[in-house]
Parts: structure tokens; C-alpha cells; sequence
């Protein structure tokens, strides 16, 4: 489909939807942290492959070690979430989670996963909810590779058009924060343009 | 009667206004997409009611709650918002929001909501 085909109406539509779904996420992690987190508006992007590497280059240090976290989810829509956090914030939320002052290695990555597995299956099933449909979640897996590794081969063949979804979470007392990419495949961005169009039927009904 | 709705995305206030005219059939709609410009508005229009989200570029809706309670200290403000935290929920109450009601705005919510205010 051409880009064109995505209205800034549709853009608006899904942009309003993550925002629901990211608060939610926002308030189950506030629970999980007994902390409060400050919400970012998110960024809604339609693109290709060098679009997002430029995207992920823009927000997160090339050389830096982050704990990345991949999750496939599939159904009427399919794409892949992606969560990315720094080894400070990694290592602030084992401390918290963990509740000792010098985490190991396994507990961080734990840490991460809980987290990472609170964040996508809110994000993604209250997004999904609000469009009328559902979706399946694969297994996630956590890596800790540098900046300019976040992209690999998988998603360079398994994507051409991409809207990424991006936005932040933060948590400034406990010093835990990180970035969420959410990318749609070509095919998906054909059935949300479906799902947003009734929505705004129902809308202007 | 006059509502200044608040929110920087255009189907969130479409929606809202929407479901307010199932109640309020003559409701007079001032919108505003980010909190500058509703603070401005609010000024201009003196609004009944006001529905504010929080999220938003420019100004928030924490800082235009703030701004409008400094205006109008008797402002029937009600935040519509995502972020459904319970510590956001205590800081616009104590910045003066009326009420916080979660997104996304549905007929009972917007029932509730004219019942407290304005019915």
C-alpha cells in the first residue's frame, strides 16, 4: 500500500490508542514499582528499514550495552514489540525488584523480562482490545548487545514498510527508564488502516 | 452551554464531544489541541465545564489545570486522561480538577460526570 493511504486521521486514531494502552501499561508498572511514571506522548512513524535504523540511531547511543527484549505477537495484526534499556536502569530495577543492593547477572535479566513481559502484553492487548481485535504473543528474548546490534537480520528481511510506534517509560525516583518500539509489518498496516476506518465510522455514525 | 475540550488528538475530542451531545444536544464545543492554547481559550470563552487531558505537547494538563485554577478558582474542571495512576489521579484533585475520569470517554462516564457538574 502507498504511505499516502494512511491518513493523518488514521495516524491520529492509533497515536490516541497507545496512548490509552501505554497509560495502562504505565499504571501496572507503577503498581509493580510503587513509584509513579511520567508518560511521554508517543511517536508515530511510517517508514522502511533505513527509516527505523535512523530512528534507533537518533534515540539510543550506538555504543552503549542495552538490554534488549524482543516479542513477536501475530493474528489480524503482527509486528514485533521491542524494549530497550540502558545497564544502569537494568540494574536499578533488579536492585528494586530484588531488593538487594548488588543484583546478580540473572536476576537483572529477570528483572528485565518481567518487566519487559508486563509492558508488551499490556501495551499490545489494550491497543488490540480498542481495535476490536486480538492477537497472539510468542516468546520473548532478552540479549545484551550495543546500540548499533538492536536491528539484526530478522527484522531487516521480515520488514519493508514499517509504522513504528515509539514512546518512553520513566520512572525518575527509582532511576528506571526505557524505550518502546513497537513495528508493524507491511501486511498489518493494510488491516489497522481497516480497523482505525471503523472506528471512525462508528465515530461519525 | 459552553465546554472547552481539551486533548491534542482530534479523535479523542471528536469522541468526547460526540458522547457530551447525547446528553447536551445544545452543547456549545470550544476545542483546544495542547494546554497554551486552552489556557487562552478558558480566558477568552469562561467555559462551564472544561474536559483536560494531561498528555499533550506545548503545555501539559497538569500546567493548565494549574493556569486555570489561578484564573478561576471555582473552574469545573475534569481531567480525561490515560494515565491512570493513582498519584496522577491525587495531584489534579490537588491542583483543583472536579474529577479524573479514565480514557477512553463512554455514555455512562459522561453521565456520571454531567450529573456531579452540571445537571
Amino acid at each position: 500500500m502507498k504511505i499516502e493511504e494512511f491518513s493523518s486521521d488514521h495516524l491520529d486514531v492509533l497515536k490516541e490508542l497507545m496512548n490509552i494502552a501505554m497509560g495502562n501499561a504505565t499504571a501496572s508498572i507503577a503498581d509493580l514499582l510503587q513509584a509513579f511514571g511520567t508518560m511521554h506522548i508517543p511517536h508515530l512513524t511510517i517508514t522502511d528499514m533505513d527509516g527505523l535504523k535512523s530512528q534507533i540511531n537518533h534515540t539510543i547511543s550506538a555504543d552503549e550495552k542495552y538490554y534488549v527484549t524482543k516479542q513477536l505477537f501475530g493474528g489480524i495484526i503482527g509486528g514485533e514489540f521491542i524494549f530497550v534499556m540502558t545497564d544502569e536502569s537494568a540494574a536499578n530495577l533488579g536492585h528494586y525488584l530484588y531488593d538487594v543492593s548488588q543484583p546478580s547477572d540473572a536476576d537483572i535479566m529477570d528483572a528485565v523480562i518481567e518487566l519487559t513481559n508486563i509492558l508488551s502484553s499490556t501495551i499490545i492487548s489494550r491497543l488490540t482490545e480498542e481495535l476490536n481485535t486480538k492477537v497472539q504473543f510468542f516468546a520473548p528474548s532478552t540479549q545484551i548487545i550495543s546500540g548499533n546490534h538492536i536491528i539484526g537480520q530478522d527484522e531487516t528481511l521480515n520488514y519493508h514498510k514499517i509504522i513504528i510506534v515509539s514512546t518512553e517509560m520513566e520512572f525518575q525516583s527509582h532511576k528506571i527508564s526505557g524505550y518502546i518500539f513497537i513495528l508493524a509489518r507491511d501486511e498489518t498496516i493494510t488491516r489497522l488502516r481497516e480497523l482505525i476506518d471503523q472506528k471512525l465510522e462508528e465515530l461519525y455514525a | 452551554m459552553k465546554f472547552l475540550v481539551v486533548d491534542d488528538s482530534k479523535l479523542a475530542r471528536l469522541s468526547l464531544i460526540k458522547t457530551l451531545k447525547e446528553y447536551e444536544p445544545t452543547a456549545e464545543c470550544i476545542e483546544a489541541e495542547n494546554g497554551a492554547v486552552a489556557v487562552e481559550l478558558f480566558k477568552a470563552e469562561s467555559p462551564r465545564v472544561v474536559f483536560l487531558d494531561l498528555t499533550m505537547p506545548v503545555m501539559d494538563g497538569y500546567e493548565a489545570l494549574k493556569l486555570m485554577m489561578q484564573i478561576d478558582s471555582n473552574a469545573q474542571v475534569v481531567v480525561v486522561s490515560a494515565d491512570i495512576q493513582t498519584q496522577a489521579q491525587v495531584q489534579v484533585l490537588a491542583l483543583g480538577a472536579k474529577l479524573m475520569v479514565p480514557k477512553p470517554i463512554n455514555s455512562d462516564k459522561m453521565l456520571g460526570i454531567l450529573q456531579q457538574l452540571v445537571f
